[in-house]
Protein backbone atom coordinates (compact mmCIF):
# COMPACT_ATOMS: atom_id res chain seq x y z
CA UNK A 1 0.00 0.00 0.00
CA UNK A 2 1.29 3.43 -0.94
CA UNK A 3 1.14 6.28 1.58
CA UNK A 4 -0.58 9.50 0.66
CA UNK A 5 0.31 12.85 2.21
CA UNK A 6 -2.07 15.75 2.28
CA UNK A 7 -0.24 19.09 2.32
CA UNK A 8 -2.03 22.27 3.38
CA UNK A 9 -1.02 25.50 1.63
CA UNK A 10 -3.08 28.40 2.97
CA UNK A 11 -6.71 27.46 2.17
CA UNK A 12 -5.76 24.75 -0.27
CA UNK A 13 -4.99 21.05 0.19
CA UNK A 14 -2.46 19.48 -2.15
CA UNK A 15 -2.42 15.73 -2.69
CA UNK A 16 0.13 13.97 -4.87
CA UNK A 17 -1.57 10.76 -5.95
CA UNK A 18 0.89 7.81 -5.90
CA UNK A 19 2.00 6.55 -9.33
CA UNK A 20 0.51 3.06 -9.19
CA UNK A 21 -1.93 2.90 -6.28
CA UNK A 22 -3.89 -0.24 -5.39
CA UNK A 23 -7.66 0.02 -4.95
CA UNK A 24 -7.33 0.24 -1.17
CA UNK A 25 -4.97 3.22 -1.40
CA UNK A 26 -7.34 5.02 -3.78
CA UNK A 27 -10.27 4.47 -1.40
CA UNK A 28 -8.15 5.55 1.60
CA UNK A 29 -7.13 8.67 -0.29
CA UNK A 30 -10.80 9.63 -0.54
CA UNK A 31 -11.29 9.28 3.24
CA UNK A 32 -8.06 11.14 4.01
CA UNK A 33 -8.94 14.04 1.73
CA UNK A 34 -12.44 14.48 3.17
CA UNK A 35 -11.07 14.24 6.70
CA UNK A 36 -8.36 16.85 6.00
CA UNK A 37 -10.87 19.17 4.33
CA UNK A 38 -12.98 19.20 7.48
CA UNK A 39 -10.04 19.37 9.90
CA UNK A 40 -8.21 22.24 8.18
CA UNK A 41 -11.35 24.06 7.08
CA UNK A 42 -9.86 24.15 3.58
CA UNK A 43 -11.64 25.69 0.60
CA UNK A 44 -9.91 23.99 -2.25
CA UNK A 45 -8.23 20.74 -3.19
CA UNK A 46 -5.63 19.94 -5.82
CA UNK A 47 -5.37 16.28 -6.81
CA UNK A 48 -2.10 16.01 -8.70
CA UNK A 49 -1.96 12.91 -10.89
CA UNK A 50 1.22 13.84 -12.77
CA UNK A 51 2.99 10.60 -11.75
CA UNK A 52 -0.05 8.38 -12.35
CA UNK A 53 0.57 6.04 -15.27
CA UNK A 54 -2.72 4.13 -15.33
CA UNK A 55 -6.24 5.51 -14.91
CA UNK A 56 -8.77 2.70 -15.03
CA UNK A 57 -12.51 2.77 -14.35
CA UNK A 58 -12.15 2.16 -10.61
CA UNK A 59 -9.66 4.99 -10.19
CA UNK A 60 -11.78 7.34 -12.31
CA UNK A 61 -14.97 6.50 -10.41
CA UNK A 62 -13.34 7.02 -7.01
CA UNK A 63 -11.76 10.33 -8.04
CA UNK A 64 -15.04 11.58 -9.58
CA UNK A 65 -16.89 10.63 -6.40
CA UNK A 66 -14.29 12.44 -4.30
CA UNK A 67 -14.74 15.60 -6.37
CA UNK A 68 -18.53 15.44 -5.77
CA UNK A 69 -18.08 14.82 -2.04
CA UNK A 70 -15.66 17.73 -1.70
CA UNK A 71 -18.21 19.91 -3.54
CA UNK A 72 -20.93 18.88 -1.06
CA UNK A 73 -18.62 20.08 1.70
CA UNK A 74 -18.24 23.44 -0.02
CA UNK A 75 -14.81 22.77 -1.50
CA UNK A 76 -13.55 23.10 -5.03
CA UNK A 77 -11.30 20.47 -6.63
CA UNK A 78 -8.84 20.78 -9.49
CA UNK A 79 -7.39 17.65 -11.04
CA UNK A 80 -3.91 18.49 -12.26
CA UNK A 81 -1.11 17.00 -14.31
CA UNK A 82 -2.79 14.25 -16.31
CA UNK A 83 -0.21 12.77 -18.68
CA UNK A 84 -0.93 12.77 -22.42
CA UNK A 85 -0.92 8.96 -22.65
CA UNK A 86 -3.37 8.79 -19.73
CA UNK A 87 -5.67 11.39 -21.32
CA UNK A 88 -5.79 9.39 -24.56
CA UNK A 89 -6.50 6.14 -22.72
CA UNK A 90 -9.10 7.68 -20.40
CA UNK A 91 -11.16 9.06 -23.28
CA UNK A 92 -10.89 5.86 -25.35
CA UNK A 93 -11.87 3.74 -22.35
CA UNK A 94 -15.04 5.87 -22.22
CA UNK A 95 -14.38 7.49 -18.86
CA UNK A 96 -15.31 11.08 -18.24
CA UNK A 97 -14.35 13.46 -15.52
CA UNK A 98 -17.50 15.51 -16.13
CA UNK A 99 -17.76 18.74 -14.20
CA UNK A 100 -14.23 18.29 -12.88
CA UNK A 101 -11.91 21.27 -13.18
CA UNK A 102 -8.56 20.32 -14.66
CA UNK A 103 -5.18 22.01 -15.03
CA UNK A 104 -1.97 21.14 -16.83
CA UNK A 105 0.11 21.38 -13.67
CA UNK A 106 -0.02 22.29 -9.97
CA UNK A 107 0.99 25.95 -10.62
CA UNK A 108 -2.03 26.52 -12.85
CA UNK A 109 -4.27 24.62 -10.47
CA UNK A 110 -3.15 26.92 -7.63
CA UNK A 111 -3.92 30.00 -9.76
CA UNK A 112 -7.38 28.65 -10.65
CA UNK A 113 -8.26 27.84 -7.06
CA UNK A 114 -6.87 31.07 -5.60
CA UNK A 115 -8.89 33.11 -8.10
CA UNK A 116 -12.06 31.09 -7.44
CA UNK A 117 -11.69 31.34 -3.65
CA UNK A 118 -11.00 35.09 -3.88
CA UNK A 119 -14.12 35.70 -5.97
CA UNK A 120 -16.22 33.64 -3.53
CA UNK A 121 -14.91 35.65 -0.59
CA UNK A 122 -15.45 39.05 -2.16
CA UNK A 123 -19.14 38.16 -2.28
CA UNK A 124 -19.28 37.09 -5.96
CA UNK B 1 6.35 -18.58 -33.21
CA UNK B 2 9.03 -16.38 -31.75
CA UNK B 3 8.54 -16.44 -27.99
CA UNK B 4 10.17 -13.21 -26.91
CA UNK B 5 8.41 -13.10 -23.59
CA UNK B 6 5.70 -14.95 -21.79
CA UNK B 7 4.45 -15.54 -18.28
CA UNK B 8 1.47 -16.08 -16.08
CA UNK B 9 0.28 -15.05 -12.65
CA UNK B 10 -2.67 -15.84 -10.42
CA UNK B 11 -5.25 -13.14 -9.69
CA UNK B 12 -6.46 -13.79 -6.14
CA UNK B 13 -6.13 -10.52 -4.24
CA UNK B 14 -6.62 -6.81 -4.85
CA UNK B 15 -2.84 -6.39 -4.86
CA UNK B 16 -2.56 -8.85 -7.75
CA UNK B 17 -4.23 -6.17 -9.92
CA UNK B 18 -1.22 -3.92 -9.22
CA UNK B 19 1.21 -6.80 -9.84
CA UNK B 20 -0.56 -7.61 -13.11
CA UNK B 21 -0.19 -3.98 -14.25
CA UNK B 22 3.55 -4.13 -13.47
CA UNK B 23 4.08 -7.43 -15.34
CA UNK B 24 2.12 -6.28 -18.38
CA UNK B 25 3.92 -2.93 -18.42
CA UNK B 26 7.31 -4.70 -18.40
CA UNK B 27 6.25 -7.06 -21.20
CA UNK B 28 4.82 -4.26 -23.37
CA UNK B 29 7.87 -2.02 -22.88
CA UNK B 30 10.27 -4.89 -23.66
CA UNK B 31 8.43 -5.56 -26.94
CA UNK B 32 8.95 -1.95 -27.96
CA UNK B 33 5.45 -0.48 -27.61
CA UNK B 34 5.32 3.31 -27.31
CA UNK B 35 4.17 5.02 -24.12
CA UNK B 36 0.55 5.52 -25.25
CA UNK B 37 0.12 1.90 -26.37
CA UNK B 38 1.79 0.69 -23.15
CA UNK B 39 -0.75 2.77 -21.21
CA UNK B 40 -3.64 1.35 -23.28
CA UNK B 41 -2.49 -2.25 -22.73
CA UNK B 42 -1.82 -1.79 -19.00
CA UNK B 43 -5.21 -0.10 -18.52
CA UNK B 44 -6.96 -2.96 -20.35
CA UNK B 45 -5.14 -5.48 -18.11
CA UNK B 46 -6.19 -3.49 -15.04
CA UNK B 47 -9.87 -3.60 -16.10
CA UNK B 48 -9.87 -7.33 -16.88
CA UNK B 49 -7.92 -8.44 -13.79
CA UNK B 50 -10.27 -6.38 -11.62
CA UNK B 51 -13.23 -8.09 -13.32
CA UNK B 52 -11.72 -11.46 -12.33
CA UNK B 53 -11.20 -10.31 -8.74
CA UNK B 54 -14.66 -8.70 -8.39
CA UNK B 55 -16.86 -11.14 -10.33
CA UNK B 56 -15.04 -14.50 -10.13
CA UNK B 57 -12.94 -14.11 -6.98
CA UNK B 58 -9.87 -15.62 -8.57
CA UNK B 59 -8.37 -16.53 -11.91
CA UNK B 60 -5.22 -16.35 -13.94
CA UNK B 61 -3.58 -13.91 -16.36
CA UNK B 62 -1.21 -15.13 -19.08
CA UNK B 63 0.82 -13.02 -21.45
CA UNK B 64 2.94 -13.85 -24.46
CA UNK B 65 4.50 -12.08 -27.39
CA UNK B 66 3.08 -13.16 -30.72
CA UNK B 67 4.65 -12.98 -34.14
CA UNK B 68 2.39 -13.25 -37.18
CA UNK B 69 3.72 -10.92 -39.91
CA UNK B 70 3.90 -8.40 -37.15
CA UNK B 71 4.97 -8.48 -33.52
CA UNK B 72 2.31 -8.18 -30.86
CA UNK B 73 1.33 -8.89 -27.29
CA UNK B 74 -1.46 -11.28 -26.34
CA UNK B 75 -3.04 -11.34 -22.89
CA UNK B 76 -5.44 -14.05 -21.70
CA UNK B 77 -7.63 -13.69 -18.61
CA UNK B 78 -9.23 -16.89 -17.38
CA UNK B 79 -11.54 -17.53 -14.48
CA UNK B 80 -13.96 -20.18 -13.26
CA UNK B 81 -16.51 -17.67 -12.03
CA UNK B 82 -20.23 -17.36 -12.80
CA UNK B 83 -19.73 -16.56 -16.50
CA UNK B 84 -21.33 -13.77 -18.53
CA UNK B 85 -25.06 -14.28 -19.23
CA UNK B 86 -25.26 -12.06 -22.28
CA UNK B 87 -21.95 -11.07 -23.88
CA UNK B 88 -23.63 -8.67 -26.35
CA UNK B 89 -25.25 -6.85 -23.42
CA UNK B 90 -21.98 -6.90 -21.44
CA UNK B 91 -20.31 -5.10 -24.36
CA UNK B 92 -22.88 -2.26 -24.21
CA UNK B 93 -21.33 0.87 -22.67
CA UNK B 94 -22.93 1.58 -19.30
CA UNK B 95 -24.23 -1.93 -18.71
CA UNK B 96 -23.09 -3.51 -15.45
CA UNK B 97 -24.26 -6.26 -13.11
CA UNK B 98 -21.99 -4.94 -10.38
CA UNK B 99 -21.08 -1.58 -8.94
CA UNK B 100 -18.85 -0.52 -11.82
CA UNK B 101 -19.34 2.06 -14.53
CA UNK B 102 -20.03 -0.55 -17.20
CA UNK B 103 -17.09 0.77 -19.19
CA UNK B 104 -14.60 -2.06 -18.59
CA UNK B 105 -15.44 -4.47 -21.43
CA UNK B 106 -16.45 -2.04 -24.21
CA UNK B 107 -13.61 0.30 -23.20
CA UNK B 108 -11.06 -2.51 -23.24
CA UNK B 109 -12.14 -3.45 -26.75
CA UNK B 110 -11.53 0.14 -27.92
CA UNK B 111 -8.07 0.22 -26.31
CA UNK B 112 -6.93 -3.03 -27.95
CA UNK B 113 -6.74 -4.24 -31.58
CA UNK B 114 -8.50 -7.56 -30.98
CA UNK B 115 -10.68 -8.97 -28.24
CA UNK B 116 -12.41 -12.35 -27.91
CA UNK B 117 -14.71 -13.37 -25.09
CA UNK B 118 -15.61 -16.98 -24.38
CA UNK B 119 -17.96 -17.54 -21.49
CA UNK B 120 -20.12 -20.34 -20.19
CA UNK B 121 -22.67 -19.87 -17.41
CA UNK B 122 -21.48 -21.52 -14.22
CA UNK B 123 -18.16 -22.53 -15.77
CA UNK B 124 -16.22 -19.34 -16.25
CA UNK B 125 -14.92 -16.75 -18.64
CA UNK B 126 -11.85 -16.50 -20.85
CA UNK B 127 -10.99 -13.18 -22.48
CA UNK B 128 -8.17 -12.84 -24.99
CA UNK B 129 -6.89 -9.41 -26.06
CA UNK B 130 -4.15 -8.48 -28.53
CA UNK B 131 -2.24 -5.38 -29.52
CA UNK B 132 0.04 -5.23 -32.56
CA UNK B 133 3.19 -3.17 -32.88
CA UNK B 134 2.91 -0.62 -35.67
CA UNK B 135 6.07 -0.15 -37.66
Amino acid sequence: MATVSVIKIRDILLVAVPSDPDDFTVSELQDQVLDALQRYNAKGLILDISTVETVDSFFARTISETVKMVALMGGLTVLSGMRACVAVTTVQLGLSFDKTLTALDVDRAMDMLSAAIDSMETGL
Amino acid sequence: MNMLCHGEMPIDTENDIVMARKSVREAAVSLGFGVTDVTRIVTAASELTRNIYVYAGSGIMRWQSINENNLGLELVFEDHGPGITDITLAMEPGYTTGKGLGMGLPGTKRLMDEMEIMSEIGKGTTICIRKWLRR
